[in-house]
């Protein structure tokens, strides 16, 4: 079957262009691992727009129910692109579960994943002491010592999210710490909470699960140990373009450079919005705007042809 | 039916999944709360060699985290 439109990602930007993608009776497909996007791991969003509070496990729903409610597009969960080719007319689209799907017309809303620190320890403890999903294993770490690698929101939230059950807590922010004043100050509030400034994180060290935590204090540069359990690292996201490097172009971080009126790629046939593109503010709200924006504008281009 | 169980805690969004997964699929499973429940979280630690939830134990295979495709194999689901 050939398609007119593929969306990959089903995140806000995703869902969204799915919902108007099927209103305007686009002969759509719409695949991707779940529902949510990054969202999905925060226990309270409160920016969704319409939503005074909503965990992100329940605004992944709401968005899967409101696909799921157009008639006119077709869904694949459970599965994610693999590769694109480009066949002049049309594309072919390789999953990782050996699918191959053709489209027309492409839009990228495959969002970004979480960077990791690159330092000793970092893999060999992963499980066992280093985590990625506080709001998943705080519980675990209840009385013991951690440390939160970042300084932006996700630290934030992450330093929130430990607060309950956590005796110590150290955020560790690379220079100073950024993200909302209103978590900052609740952060900043809490006694259990120290935060240390230009820490460059340099080892994870441990026996058979984590000990310390080694880092260098590039105010004075001097390397400095911490004795704790646990180390959350929250140090920002990388796109996940990986899949359609080498058909667009990609700025310096690997985002997909597009047009900022249309959502436009450099590629005529390809569009982009949210994370994995080169917006500005990475934000759900944002995401879903764009990726109608980019709707739109293919939506004009096909009644054209 | 094969034996499922899940180690889970209270906040985890993708034990919810997982569980969500069940559900919908109609498998039955037992779940351990390992924030509360020392034992099972030894037991989980054992199991999977590491110390993050969710853990699901599918006639003995483990899982860690939420991988739908696995899950889904290894109960014999068309997905």
């Amino acid at each position: 079957m050939q398609y007119d439109l593929v969306i990959v990602g089903g995140g806000p930007g995703g869902v969204a262009a799915g919902v108007y993608a099927a209103r305007k009776k686009i002969k759509t497909l719409l695949i991707t691992e779940d529902f949510g996007g990054q969202s999905l791991v925060s226990a309270d969003v409160q920016n969704w727009i319409g939503m005074k509070s909503v965990s992100g496990f329940d605004l992944g729903r709401m968005l899967e129910e409101h696909l799921r409610a157009q008639e006119d597009i077709d869904i694949e969960v459970g599965d994610r692109v693999k590769e694109v080719k480009d066949q002049g007319e049309a594309f072919a689209v390789h999953t990782e579960r050996g699918k191959t799907l053709e489209t027309k017309y492409l839009l990228v809303v495959s969002g970004s994943r979480r960077r990791k620190l690159g330092v000793p320890g970092e893999i060999e403890y992963n499980g066992n002491g280093v985590a990625y999903c506080s709001i998943c294993d705080a519980p675990l770490f209840k009385g013991k010592t951690v440390a939160v690698v970042g300084g932006g929101n996700a630290g934030l939230e992450a330093v929130v999210d430990l607060l309950p059950y956590a005796s110590r807590i150290f955020l560790l922010a690379s220079s100073t710490v950024k993200g909302d004043p209103i978590t900052q100050a609740k952060v900043k509030a809490d006694p259990k909470v120290e935060i240390i400034t230009r820490a460059k994180t340099q080892e994870i060290i441990g026996g058979e699960s984590v000990t310390g935590l080694r880092y260098l204090d590039t105010e004075a540069n001097i390397e400095k140990k911490i004795e704790l359990q646990g180390v959350f690292v929250e140090i920002g996201a990388e796109p996940n373009s990986e899949f359609i490097k080498g058909l667009v172009e990609l700025n310096e971080r690997g985002e997909i450079t597009v047009d900022h009126k249309t959502q436009q790629s450099s590629h005529p046939r390809i569009w982009a919005a949210g994370d994995v593109s080169d917006v500005l503010y990475k934000q759900n709200n944002i995401s879903a705007g764009d990726a109608i924006k980019a709707v739109l504008d293919l939506y004009k281009k096909i009644s054209k042809t | 039916m094969p034996k499922v169980m899940i180690y889970s805690t209270p906040t985890c969004v993708y034990c919810k999944m997982a569980k969500q997964l069940f559900d919908a699929n109609g498998v039955k499973y037992e779940e351990l709360n390992v924030a509360e429940d020392e034992k099972a979280y030894e037991e989980m630690k054992r199991k999977s060699r590491q110390s993050g939830v969710p853990v699901i134990d599918i006639d003995g295979e483990i899982f860690v985290g939420f991988d739908r495709r696995g899950l889904l194999s290894a109960l014999k689901i068309p997905g």
